[in-house]
C-alpha cells in the first residue's frame, strides 16, 4: 500500500522481549491497513481505534497459534473482520450513519495546509458516507480488494467465497459505489 | 477553487458504465480501489493506539513459542 503519511509509531520494548518484537513488527507493518479497515467498516474513528487495539492484542494472545500458513496480513484481517462484525452485531449499528472523521484528522494536522486538510476530510467523509450506503458485503469486499497486498484468492478466503465470486461481486460493488459516490456530491 | 475528481471504476470496456465524474478534490482516480488506497494512505493511525497497546501488552500473559519455533525461528 502506498503510504504518504508518517509510518505508525513502533511499540516500545516494555512487553516481554521476544513477543514484543513480534508485536512491534506486526504493528509497524500492518496497523495502517487494520485501522483503515476498522475505520471504514465501522464508520467511527473512536471505535476503529478501540478495534485496532483489540485486534493486535488478540493477535498477541494468539501468536503461538499463528503457523505462517497464511500471511500475517490475512491472519490479522481475519481477526479484524470477525472483531468488527461482532461489534456491529453487539451495537446494533448496521444502519447508523457514521460520526465525523474529525478526531482522526485533528491529530494529523501536522504540516498540511488548512485547504489540504479540508479536502482530505471532505473526501474521507464522502467515502465513508458512500461505503455506509453499500451492503456490508460490498463494503468489505472493496476495502479488502483495495489492499494491493491481497490477491483475489486471499480476499475470497477471508470472505468465504471463491475468487470467481469475488470478481463477480466486485463488479457490482464498484458500480454501486460509483453511483452512490456521485450522488454524495 | 473547485476542482474535479474523476472516478472511473474500470479500465476494461465492461467497466465503462461505472465511470463517474465528481467534483470535490484535485485528484483523479482510475477506479474505486485507487480512491480507497489514496484515502487509506491519507488516513493516519492514531498514536494513542500504540501507547495503549504497549500498556496492554505489558499486562497480558504471553503464550510461549513452541520449542521447535524457538529453535528453527
Amino acid at each position: 500500500m502506498n503510504q504518504t503519511c508518517e509510518e505508525p509509531e513502533s511499540l516500545q520494548s516494555e512487553a516481554p522481549r521476544i513477543v514484543s518484537e513480534d508485536l512491534n513488527t506486526l504493528y509497524t507493518a500492518h496497523s495502517r491497513a487494520i485501522f483503515y479497515l476498522a475505520l471504514r467498516f465501522l464508520g467511527d474513528p473512536q471505535k476503529a481505534e478501540d478495534a485496532t487495539h483489540d485486534v493486535f492484542l488478540k493477535a498477541l494472545r494468539k501468536l503461538d497459534q499463528f503457523r505462517g500458513e497464511a500471511s500475517a496480513r490475512t491472519w490479522l484481517y481475519r481477526i479484524a473482520i470477525n472483531h468488527c462484525r461482532n461489534l456491529q452485531q453487539t451495537w446494533h449499528e448496521r444502519h447508523m450513519f457514521p460520526s465525523s472523521d474529525s478526531p482522526v484528522w485533528e491529530q494529523s494536522a501536522g504540516g498540511d495546509s488548512p485547504l489540504r486538510i479540508l479536502e482530505t476530510k471532505e473526501l474521507g467523509a464522502r467515502i465513508q458516507k458512500t461505503l455506509d450506503g453499500l451492503p456490508p458485503e460490498y463494503r468489505l469486499l472493496l476495502l479488502l480488494v483495495s489492499d494491493q497486498e491481497l490477491s483475489y484468492e486471499q480476499v475470497g478466503a477471508l470472505t468465504d467465497q471463491s475468487s470467481d465470486a469475488v470478481r463477480g461481486k466486485l463488479h457490482r460493488a464498484r458500480k454501486a459505489f460509483a453511483a452512490l459516490f456521485a450522488k454524495s456530491e | 477553487m473547485k476542482q474535479t475528481t474523476k472516478l472511473s471504476t474500470g479500465q476494461q470496456q465492461e467497466h465503462s458504465a461505472e465511470t463517474r465524474t465528481v467534483k470535490t478534490t484535485a485528484q483523479e482516480f482510475k477506479n474505486v480501489e485507487e480512491l480507497l488506497r489514496h484515502d487509506a494512505a491519507q488516513t493516519p493511525v492514531p498514536s494513542e493506539i500504540a501507547r495503549r497497546l504497549n500498556q496492554s501488552a505489558a499486562e497480558t500473559p504471553v503464550p510461549r513459542r513452541p520449542w521447535w519455533r524457538r529453535i528453527l525461528g
